[in-house]
């Protein structure tokens, strides 16, 4: 390790530690992230996998500070951003002091393009604002920099989509423009929350091919959030898997996919259809379905639905542990250790 | 639009459904849309055809052509020997009973206001079927709802997954010989998705249903079909049995999309060229192959000709595909 990856292991660009939040709901308080804790380096990507209802999205509105103010009954725990050498309390700021991070610090690309973008602005309008706020820039300049970003996410004919508005432009290319958005004030942390899951497959890999480019011509942290295994297998530096608003498993992206430990992680590894199984294969379903999380009862989360569930697994809740050199793993009896029968 | 031959189909006796030159058009304001156009293809008893595509392709629409809902445009569909496009009214509606669809999101397909038994029967009622509750019993036991538990509860007290288990009880109850599955598992968490999945091959076998399996998911396809048919812009691309479509993908098209889903195995660097660009408008489809305008492969011919369905070069029996230069 050189000396200045070392300097950049100590200081991590974004730091969360122990991130809870609680979501006033019709049915109760909705326990949606519990006890969060991950570290991400400058230029490296980290893919976080959960199911619907996992807490990864609300999650991500935390680290924005977008979460409902009225519905938001707790927000606990730390988040901190390191810029032009110093370190900002995210969950400290004001509403005033966030809004000069966004854009310029940290941005957002949200999973459906057609309602993150105004429909009835035109696009260059809505590329040039943040430019306008953020970086002072006139009119004239900030549309010139909207139409050197158009063309950097690959949007043909740059100078004649300036002026059109969003319907007149495919789902591929709207997310391409919101894109262009994401990163118009060169943020230093772009969260991507299931930014292809609205796409068709064909455009799913060019979109996800564009955002992995300019993540690391630009060496941004990115968090890509997905429901798909397979959207970060390839992509992601490390991985976090989270069930029931918590990581459950946390590890660089090879060692999870060759040492997996927490049997929720292969069971959802082994429940996707592969395809290179032959037809009719049998999949490995998992029984049951998420848990509420209103009222979440004592215990691991994954319990009433794992394979290797022992009494204690009901009573405590299995707190995240080193299980190998940057491999955490909230699991009483993972996988491979000796109290499981083989 | 003229019909093109269609080598496509198969000369056997025991084919069920039967799609002949299907055209369905839309009306958008004052222009006509053709969502599916002259697309043939035949299923065989207890057999499954995945119908693949990306959004906009015309799958769903076939799926639903083949319903009657609506009537389509042009072409048949001929269910054990009659064709029911010339159908209307009670004979239209006593063949529905043989033909049941399940749809992607569960529920919306429920009716929040009703239990789950009466949902169930109502098919019962309507065609005054001996022995309801038995029947009612039977195909929840099927689906896996236990009927004690749910019969007298309504839908907003099941979650997708179990919604989807209620359609497919209710699509069952009539003894269906043909299941349209529309997306059934798209709306699914990944977990449940594969008990719903597993679930439709155990209903395909306990009530030899012959099905449509409608979904974009090509894994998820090749799963649960026997025999799969690739659509791009209304047009019949490719079809053939699972193993010469994802084995020895000729069209461009169909190895494009194999080529494009993130997989989780490391390292699937890419042999096939990426497509480039979106889908083309329907309303406005290419001249001559409508794929040409992302095909990495387009010649000049490709802008003047429409490819008609020819045998495969891959000379695996039943495996057709349009393309002026197939692999």
């Amino acid at each position: 390790m050189t000396d200045s990856q070392h300097q950049t292991q100590k200081l991590p660009l974004l730091r969360v530690e122990d991130l809870t939040v609680r979501l006033r709901g019709e049915a109760g308080i909705v326990h949606a992230v519990s006890d969060v804790s991950f570290q991400l380096q400058r230029g490296q990507t980290l893919g976080i996998v959960g199911e619907s209802g996992s807490g990864k999205s609300v999650m991500a509105r935390a680290l924005m500070g977008l979460l409902p103010r009225r519905a938001t009954q707790q927000l606990d725990g730390r988040v901190s951003l390191a810029v032009d050498g110093r370190v900002l309390e995210l969950l400290k700021l004001s509403e005033r002091e966030f809004r000069t991070l966004r854009g310029p610090r940290l941005a957002m690309v949200f999973q459906d393009p057609m309602t993150a973008l105004n429909p009835v602005l035109t696009l260059g309008v809505q590329i040039a604002e943040p430019l306008q706020l953020h970086l002072g820039l006139n009119k004239a300049q900030a549309m010139a920099r909207a139409l050197e970003l158009l063309a950097q996410v690959g949007i043909p004919d740059p100078e004649g989509r300036l002026r059109q508005y969003p319907h007149q432009l495919s789902g591929g290319m709207r997310q391409r423009v919101v894109i262009a958005i994401a990163l118009a004030c060169d943020p230093r942390v772009l969260l991507a929350d299931e930014p292809t899951t609205a796409l068709d497959v064909t455009v799913q890999r060019q979109v996800l091919d564009l955002l992995l480019a300019l993540q690391r011509e630009r060496q941004m942290g990115m968090v890509l959030i997905t429901h798909d295994l397979g959207v970060v297998a390839n992509r992601a530096d490390h991985i976090a898997v989270m069930y029931a608003g918590r990581i459950v498993e946390y590890a660089p992206t090879s060692r999870l996919f060759s040492a997996m430990r927490h049997p929720y992680t292969e069971a959802l590894f082994k429940s996707v259809p592969r395809l290179s199984d032959p037809s009719h294969t049998r999949l490995h379903a998992i029984p049951g379905r998420p848990p509420q999380l209103i009222d979440p009862a004592p215990g691991c989360a994954f319990a009433p639905r794992c394979p290797n569930v022992q009494q204690r697994c009901r009573r405590e809740t299995p707190a995240l542990t080193q299980a190998g050199d940057e491999h955490l793993h909230a699991c009483f009896y993972p996988i491979g250790s000796r109290e499981v029968g083989a | 639009m003229s019909e093109t031959s269609n080598p496509q189909l198969r000369a056997r006796d025991d084919i069920v459904l039967k799609v002949e030159h299907l055209v369905v058009t839309f009306d958008v304001g004052r222009e006509l849309v053709q969502a599916v156009s002259d697309v043939s293809f035949d299923i065989a008893r207890g057999e499954t055809l995945g119908l693949v595509g990306e959004s906009g392709c015309g799958k769903s629409t076939v799926g639903r052509a083949i319903m009657q809902l609506p009537p389509p445009k042009g072409g048949k569909v001929i269910f054990k020997g009659q064709d029911i496009t010339r159908l209307e009214g009670e004979a239209l509606r006593k063949t529905r009973t043989a033909l049941q669809m399940i749809f992607q999101d569960p529920i919306s397909s429920l009716n929040p206001r009703r239990r789950v038994k009466d949902i169930i029967a109502e098919g019962l009622q309507i065609w005054e079927r001996p022995n309801q509750r038995a029947r009612v019993e039977e195909v929840m036991e099927a689906v896996g709802l236990d009927p004690e538990t749910a019969a007298d509860r309504r839908p907003h007290q099941f979650s997708g997954g179990q919604c989807q288990r209620i359609c497919i009880a209710r699509s069952l109850a009539l003894d269906p010989d043909v299941l349209i599955c529309d997306e059934p598992v798209s709306a699914l968490d990944v977990s449940v998705q594969a008990q719903i999945l597993n679930l439709l091959e155990d209903m395909k076998a306990r009530y030899q249903l012959t099905m449509v399996f409608v979904a974009h998911n090509l894994a998820v396809v090749k799963h649960i079909s026997d025999r799969v048919a690739v659509m791009y812009l209304g047009k019949l691309c490719e079809i053939g049995s699972v193993d010469a479509v994802y084995q020895h993908p000729s069209h461009p098209y169909t190895q494009a999309l194999l080529a494009s889903i993130p997989e989780l195995e490391t390292s699937q660097e890419d042999a096939i060229p990426l497509l480039q660009g979106d889908i083309p408008s329907p309303m406005n489809p290419p001249s001559g192959c409508r794929f040409r305008t992302r095909c990495p492969k387009a010649q000049a011919i490709c802008a003047q000709q429409e490819p008609a369905m020819q045998a495969s070069p891959s000379a695996i029996d039943d495996h057709f595909v349009s393309c002026h230069f197939p692999d």
